[in-house]
């Protein structure tokens, strides 16, 4: 029993966070909103780190990593609210893939030559698929109406859906909905530390407004949200990594946590920024419709809360002091 | 990341579940805020340690078993699952005994850490004065030196297990002329002492659970002084930090609690509302992610971590989860939760635990100053004032 991430984990975590704090800052977001211009040199430092291989097995080329490590990685993709696919590709699509054994084709994935959109029935529309383009309320969210079968998959950089076994397939949306929640921890991370930054250098009454208690305590209430958020997620990617007969509830219950830390989170920063959150001109709205758009993702909170209940009340999953790891 | 249990903690769990069958009471004690009760769970603390399962966490040498923190995590899950009571002994096992074994010296460690082992002297703490809450640094009693002992004058209040227990601890004052955070030095009386008067406390449920306690010129000796005069500031943070910290609440007593308040949805889920069905729902997810995040640092703190300011995390998150838990049940039970006992003459848990769940968020540190430190000290916001 250790709930650790080891040494090397961490450190594969902050390089990958390093590396977005320096190449995908907020200049980039808008850029991207406001001209449609994609820097492919991001993508690529996220190939050479070996990213879009991070899951799949050594002998495809790649790293041969496990869901936890892939969901440390996609909080660190939430907190830089990235804007490439790697999430859906990389820790999404090729576990499902590798779990059906289809390791055709894995090699272009690492090479990033290949990026993978997935469909499910689950959600209304595919996100990064090539159909016609929806407008979402993040503007960095490249959503096209969901097709009914499999697409093209040989082109090298267009994006592909998994085949109609996809449909409905468990695994497939435990996958979703563990990366949104992973993503969703980071996503609320960097949404309370701009928070935090704006109350220390705003002055009003003569002192930082992050010296008031009123602020303080809505502050303290989100990084009390966040932190017993993330051992869910990370216990529910170890769950679903081992196939636990209880994942999908472990899984559930980490996307409801999530949600709920990212939006208090959401709200909070907004507030916290008084009038200069509602604005363009401040980046937290870029997290905050990032966010909204993951918590309703690969199932929203209710569906995710029923599961839990389901399990809970219904009495499938054993619960009480003796049972923390069922 | 390896969430499953070795053998060897599977096999000391057995060791503990079998025990806690063996012993555990049948019949719930009578609360621990009565004599009568307090006598019941003495009693308990003393079946404990005849199995040697009084101080897990104690080092051998001190009458401990010298458990780490992941088998500490299984003895607590077991017990609460047994339905163990509450620990009359809990200020000595998490806040004297660690205190003494890092600050005291080696005739202080042989003279008190084995009684208390042993559920022989069962210890109050005496930090609060009336005016000195959460600003503690605002102590007033004074312990004045006259040879070789001290001579201790003034008021504490709120002194948990005071009413009944037989030894007290807490800082004092002992340079007249220091302020605030200075001066104050860490002393072990005696509660029979000449000069102490008890004054139990009534609390809102009836009961006197803590006490005033006043000091008249009670002569303590210098040698029941920890830490050396003037570190008493210091000595008494280490312990605020162990209660605040990992130890004072584990997590397998509010997953207790929360299987009881399914149970108690299934007996009710006829009238329940929306509402509380998925009050109760969450009561699971969040008792799980307190569990988790405990053994997330207790795993940081075997591989030679520390706890600091995120303990003020947990006080919160547990002491408002069990309160938003004994309100859910409150909700469920409708007319009969005012019920000291139903109708069939059970005591009514539900109420007595949602009555002390109110006292979570105020004792060891409110969670107003547990959000200060956090938002201070965890997320670097400006101390109040700063300009």
């Amino acid at each position: 029993m250790d709930f650790r991430f080891s040494d090397d984990q961490l450190n594969l975590a902050e390089g990958v966070r390093d590396y977005l704090s320096g190449t995908h800052g907020p200049e980039v977001l808008r850029r991207l909103d406001e001209h449609g211009n994609r820097d492919p040199a991001i993508w690529q430092g996220l190939v050479q780190m070996g990213l879009t291989g991070l899951c799949v097995p050594e002998a495809q080329g790649g790293l041969g990593m496990g869901l936890p490590e892939a969901a440390l990685i996609a909080a660190e993709c939430g907190r830089a609210c990235l804007a490439e696919p790697l999430v859906d590709t990389a820790f999404v699509g090729v576990p499902w893939l590798v779990a059906q054994g289809q390791l055709g084709g894995l090699e272009d994935v690492v090479a990033g030559s290949r990026r993978i959109a997935v469909a499910h029935a689950i959600n209304p529309w595919e996100a990064d698929g090539d159909g016609a383009a929806l407008t979402s309320v993040d503007p960095l969210r490249n959503l096209s109406v969901r097709v009914e079968r499999s697409r093209d998959t040989s082109a090298p950089g267009v994006s592909t859906t998994l085949d109609a076994n996809g449909e409905g397939d468990d695994l497939l949306l435990n996958l979703g909905a563990l990366m949104s929640a992973a993503q969703l921890v980071g996503l609320a991370d960097a949404m309370l530390d701009q928070a935090v930054e704006y109350a220390k250098i705003r002055t009003q009454f003569g002192q930082p407004v992050g010296a008031f208690q009123a602020l303080k305590h809505q502050l303290a209430n989100c990084s009390v949200a966040i932190e017993f958020a993330k051992p869910v997620v990370w216990r529910a990617a170890s769950a679903l990594e081992h196939g636990l007969e209880s994942a999908p509830v472990h899984v559930s219950h980490a996307k409801v946590a999530a949600t709920d830390a990212a939006m208090l989170t959401a709200e909070t920063a907004i507030q916290v920024h008084g009038a200069m959150g509602y604005t363009y001109e401040v980046d937290l709205h870029f997290w905050m419709k990032r966010s909204w758009a993951l918590c309703g993702a690969w199932g929203d909170r209710a569906f995710h809360l029923k599961r839990v209940d389901d399990a809970v009340l219904g009495g499938a999953l054993p619960i009480g002091p003796q049972h923390t790891f069922a | 990341m390896q969430l499953a249990y070795t053998p060897e903690q599977q096999a000391f769990r057995a060791e503990v579940r079998a025990w806690m069958q063996a012993h555990v009471p049948k019949e719930p004690l009578v609360t621990l805020e009565c004599r009568e009760g307090y006598d019941q769970h003495v009693e308990w603390e003393r079946t404990l340690a005849s199995g040697n399962w009084g101080m897990v966490t104690w080092p051998e040498q001190f009458g401990g078993r010298g458990l780490d923190l992941i088998q500490w995590l299984i003895f607590e899950e077991e017990y609460f699952a047994a339905g163990g009571p509450n620990r009359a002994n809990q200020n000595g096992i998490f806040l004297l005994g660690p205190t003494i074994m890092e600050f005291g010296t080696e005739e202080q460690k042989a003279r008190f850490l084995t009684p208390m082992a042993k559920g022989e002297v069962i210890w109050a703490q005496a930090w609060s004065e009336p005016g000195a809450g959460s600003d503690m640094a605002a102590i007033q009693s004074k312990a004045v030196r006259d040879g070789d002992h001290y001579v201790i004058t003034g008021q504490k209040t709120w002194s948990s297990r005071a009413a009944f227990a037989d030894w007290g601890f807490g800082i004092f004052r002992t340079d007249p002329d220091s302020k605030r955070h200075k001066g104050l030095t860490f002393i072990l009386f005696d509660l029979n002492s000449p000069g102490i008067t008890r004054r139990p406390i009534r609390q809102l449920h009836g009961d006197t659970g803590f006490a005033e306690l006043f000091f008249d010129e009670v002569r303590v000796p210098v040698e029941n002084c920890l830490a050396g005069e003037g570190q008493g500031w210091n000595v008494a943070m280490a312990t605020a930090g162990f209660e605040r910290g990992l130890m004072l609440r584990s997590p397998g007593r509010f997953q207790a609690t929360a299987k009881r308040l399914v149970e108690l949805y299934r007996q009710n889920a006829d009238k329940a509302s929306p509402a509380a069905r998925e009050a109760v729902v969450q009561a699971w997810g969040a008792t799980q992610a307190y569990a988790y995040n405990t053994y997330a640092v207790a795993a940081k703190i075997m591989a030679g971590g520390k706890i600091g300011a995120e303990a003020s995390l947990n006080k919160i998150f547990w002491s408002e989860l069990d309160r938003a838990m004994h309100r859910t049940a409150m909700q469920l039970l409708g007319a009969a939760a005012e019920l000291k006992r139903f109708a069939d003459g059970s005591v009514n848990q539900w109420l007595e635990g949602y009555i002390f769940s109110l006292s979570g968020p105020i004792y060891a540190g409110s969670n107003e100053v547990q959000r200060n430190i956090t938002a201070e000290r965890l997320l670097g916001l400006p101390r109040v004032g700063a300009g």
